[in-house]
């Protein structure tokens, strides 16, 4: 790779950032996701995790909010907006390896069924057809009661339950490319298929798939939450969706304690929100087409 | 020019008054705060019933210059000076009037038929759209507007029957000649067509050419014709304006500028599209009588033996390439001509082992090619491929190192910088360094192709297959990459296959002329041999047809 080529798209970062920067909702999501992601890697030193042990706990159960517990206690007597905090990590450590998992096997089963022909690609076709009829939400709960019940379940669980409408969408991009006449010529000077693909079709489909990544991340952090809200998580993690989950097994939700709810719940749309306003931006500065459409 | 003493109440068909066009920054990519001045200070007359072509390259302006009569400009372009349309000035319409004037007065034969009807509605429904928009009054029933489809039809020579089609049952000439059916839908007094027959072989572009100037004898109509082919356009038109850089820089009697033109440019516009039989206009790579390296079966470098190519396609199989057979000696140009549809191109690409043949083989230096890919390495370095359009042979996003070096790094050959360098030199785009940064888009046409044909020399391969490697460049630009071509057979000894529907290429360039038709190879010889003294009645055919032996208007 040469120098020259490296000044070209260092250039070209900057005027996408630059182009980024004008959409005014994309910043503010941008920024926000910066914030709760800083909060979540701060979460050990803000909270220590034994202060949310339910045998260390000092305060009463399901307390009001006040200065001392700004968000009040459960129905263990812990700190809600702790729980929050370390819930925080759960969710988007869920959300960011679940998203690359789905991404990186759409991806590839979606260049190789563009890219290949006959028996490769109608046997990759029906594979994804199949993921893409089931209702990822039974198979994600059969996955993670099959498999140990875990952080690493759910994520796998969520991976390969949703790679299947990208694996479409690549595959589509990687057609139009292949019909292209320089694949014709690669093709004519030798080229095998891992050239093609490597060379030409990956850096094709890449944007579209960066595009794609942040709108599946506020999916995938949803899909967690339902998964732990059905108790299909793992019990000694904190997360948003064990968190509601556990409000609905002790009463709070009906008993008036709307601390223990609202915050989870507010906090899973408020992250997915911010991941709709980045993808968005995104996918505008990255698509020429959407951008005239502004 | 136009006429200063014609009186007012005269007035002409269509008028340029010291016409200005100007483009914003906003359509050259490297801002450039400059505005680009498309056309510069024009003024043209055209009268009542005459026919004017208007000759140029590409970027000359003549586009820009047409798309002003009917307000068709972006935004970012900026009219100054007066088009006038039978005495009214254009740019001082409300837009009601405009929408009246567009399509009942003046109307525009675009080029590109293919992209230009919709391909979900038949001729039927598109034609009758403009009837219902335009002349809802007039045709206010259904059957009352299908009656004038089929009688817009006749006009251009198609059966009633095609109006039930889609376009894509349709050929090219069929679908242009649809169009320009649309365009006589309002009766309109002006008709415009911009390069009506630029995507067309010689055969349809001839078909297409006779019905415009059919309609311009019977309706009187005022025809303004673009096209780069003076040829094409003294077929239909009695005057000629050449432009260049926005300026008109000669005009004239068709035959007068066809025969005896008096500017540089319009010589150069002139020389690329060669008389056949000219001998000034025959360039080979030896000179006459120097004997081309040994023929024959057994000194064939590349062969073709009995080569057939079926594709199967909804259930019939359709023959592309019937039995073909064809040997190219080493060093020399052969080539391929015949009309779209013929399975030139098929050929091709079975000769380079992108199709698989249905039976018969390919050989190279007298070993069948092996039908496995991973086996064809070798062949492939040896015989590369130049395509059509270099615009899009090129990946975008590479740099033009990265394009040239792409076959250097597939075949892991060594010192890959040492290469690059020579084979950019060979292809004549020096010095190789300035271009290593550069992306195809930041490159002229002519460029673009240098670099696909250094990318091709890199290997260092002894033939070249090259499909249509000029058709989609400019005039001037044209005659650079067959010198380009021609001096890479005198110094390498590169032989190529060179596959055109241009015969005047042919005559330009090839040593032998092999003429194909519905798969098969009709006519086989020298040049001399097949273009002048043709013995096949398809090649007779072609050769009436071809736009210099086309009768000039007078």
């Amino acid at each position: 790779m040469s120098a020259a080529t490296w000044q070209r798209r260092r250039a070209g970062l900057r005027e996408s950032a630059g182009e980024f920067a004008s959409y005014r909702s994309g910043l503010v999501g941008a920024v926000l996701l910066v914030l709760v992601v800083l909060l979540a890697l701060a979460a050990p030193p803000l909270v220590p995790r034994e202060s949310l042990a339910v045998t260390q706990v000092t305060a009463d159960r399901n307390e009001v909010p006040s200065l001392a517990h700004l968000l009040g206690t459960d129905s263990s007597g812990r700190d809600v907006l702790g729980m929050l905090l370390w819930g925080a990590r759960a969710s988007l450590l869920v959300g960011f390896a679940a998203t690359a998992m789905s991404m990186v096997i759409g991806t590839v089963v979606g260049m190789a069924a563009g890219h290949f022909t006959g028996l490769t690609q109608g046997a990759l076709m029906r594979v994804i057809d199949f993921f893409l009829v089931v209702p990822s939400l039974v198979l994600a709960i059969v996955l993670s009661t099959v498999l140990a019940s875990g952080l690493w379940t759910i994520v796998i669980a969520i991976g390969v339950t949703s790679w299947a409408s990208t694996a479409r969408v690549v595959r589509a991009q990687t057609l139009t490319i292949e019909s292209r006449a320089y694949i014709e010529r690669s093709r004519a000077l030798g080229a095998g298929d891992a050239h093609i693909l490597g060379r030409h079709v990956l850096p094709a489909v890449m944007p579209l798939v960066l595009a794609n990544t942040t709108l599946a991340v506020g999916a995938a952090i949803i899909a967690e939450s339902t998964l732990a809200f059905l108790g299909l998580g793992d019990p000694t993690t904190y997360s948003w969706g064990s968190m509601l989950k556990r409000a609905l097994d002790t009463g709070a939700a009906t008993a008036g304690f709307w601390w223990q709810v609202l915050p989870p719940g507010i906090a899973i749309v408020l992250v997915v929100l911010c991941f709709t306003l980045v993808g968005r931006a995104l996918e505008s500065v990255l698509n020429p087409v959407l951008r005239s459409h502004r | 020019m136009s006429e200063s003493a014609t009186p007012p109440d005269e007035a002409a068909a269509l008028e340029w008054r010291d016409v200005t066009v100007t483009y914003g920054a906003r359509v050259r990519a490297d801002a450039d705060t400059a505005r680009t001045v498309a056309v510069a200070d024009l003024s043209l007359r055209v009268e009542r019933g005459g026919t004017v072509g208007i000759a140029g390259e590409s970027g000359c302006g003549k586009s820009t210059l047409v798309s002003t009569v009917l307000r068709l400009l972006p935004r970012s372009a900026d009219v100054a000076g007066q088009v006038l349309l039978d005495g009214e000035d254009v740019g001082a319409m409300t837009w009601g009037r405009l929408r009246a004037v567009r399509w009942a007065e003046a109307s525009i034969v675009f080029q590109g038929a293919m992209h230009a009807l919709n391909p979900v509605r038949t001729v039927r429904h598109q034609v009758a759209e403009a009837l219902e928009l335009h002349l809802a009054k007039a045709y206010p029933t259904d059957a009352a507007r299908s009656a004038r489809v089929d009688e817009l039809l006749a006009l251009v020579d198609l059966p009633a029957a095609k109006a039930a089609s889609y376009p894509h049952e349709l050929s090219g000439g069929q679908k242009q000649r649809v169009m320009i059916a649309m365009a006589l839908v309002c009766d309109p007094d002006v008709i415009i067509a911009d390069e009506p027959t630029t995507a067309l072989d010689v055969v349809v572009q001839a078909q297409v050419l006779e019905v415009l100037a059919g309609l311009v004898r019977e309706r009187g109509l005022t025809l303004v014709m673009i096209s780069h082919d003076l040829a094409v356009l003294a077929a239909v038109c009695e005057r000629i304006v050449v432009m260049r850089e926005g300026r008109i820089v000669e005009e004239g009697p068709s035959r007068r500028v066809l025969d005896a033109p008096e500017h540089p440019h319009t010589r150069e516009l002139a020389a690329a599209f060669p008389v056949i039989g000219d001998p000034a206009s025959r360039r080979p790579a030896r000179a006459a009588g120097e004997p081309v390296l040994p023929t024959g079966d057994d000194a064939a470098l590349l062969e073709v033996r009995d080569l057939v190519v079926d594709f199967r396609a909804r259930g019939t199989t359709i023959r592309a390439v019937d039995h073909v057979s064809l040997a190219c000696a080493p060093g020399e140009i052969v080539a391929l001509v015949g009309q779209s549809g013929s399975g030139k191109t098929t050929l091709a690409r079975a000769v380079l082992g992108l199709q698989q043949p249905t039976s018969g083989e390919v050989a190279y230096a007298g070993k069948p090619l092996p039908r496995r890919r991973a086996a064809l390495t070798a062949y492939r370095r040896a015989v590369q491929f130049v395509l059509q359009d270099p615009s899009a042979s090129l990946n975008p996003k590479h740099t033009v190192y990265d394009a040239v070096a792409e076959g250097l790094r597939i075949h892991k050959v060594a010192d890959e910088e040492a290469r690059v360098r020579q084979a950019l030199t060979q292809a004549e785009l020096t010095p190789p360094e300035a271009f290593f940064g550069a992306i195809p888009s930041e490159l002229s046409g002519g460029q673009r192709q240098r670099v696909v044909i250094a990318g091709a020399l890199a290997l260092e391969p002894t033939f070249l297959v090259a499909d249509e490697p000029v058709a989609s460049l400019d005039a001037s630009v044209r005659g650079e990459i067959l010198d380009l071509l021609l001096r890479l057979n005198r110094e390498l000894g590169l032989g190529a296959l060179v596959i055109t529907h241009d015969l005047g290429l042919a005559w330009n360039i090839a040593d032998r002329v092999v003429v194909m038709h519905q798969g098969r190879i009709v006519e086989n010889g020298t040049c001399e041999q097949v273009l002048l003294d043709p013995q096949h009645d398809y090649t007779k055919s072609l050769l009436a047809v071809v736009p210099s032996a086309l009768e000039v208007r007078a």
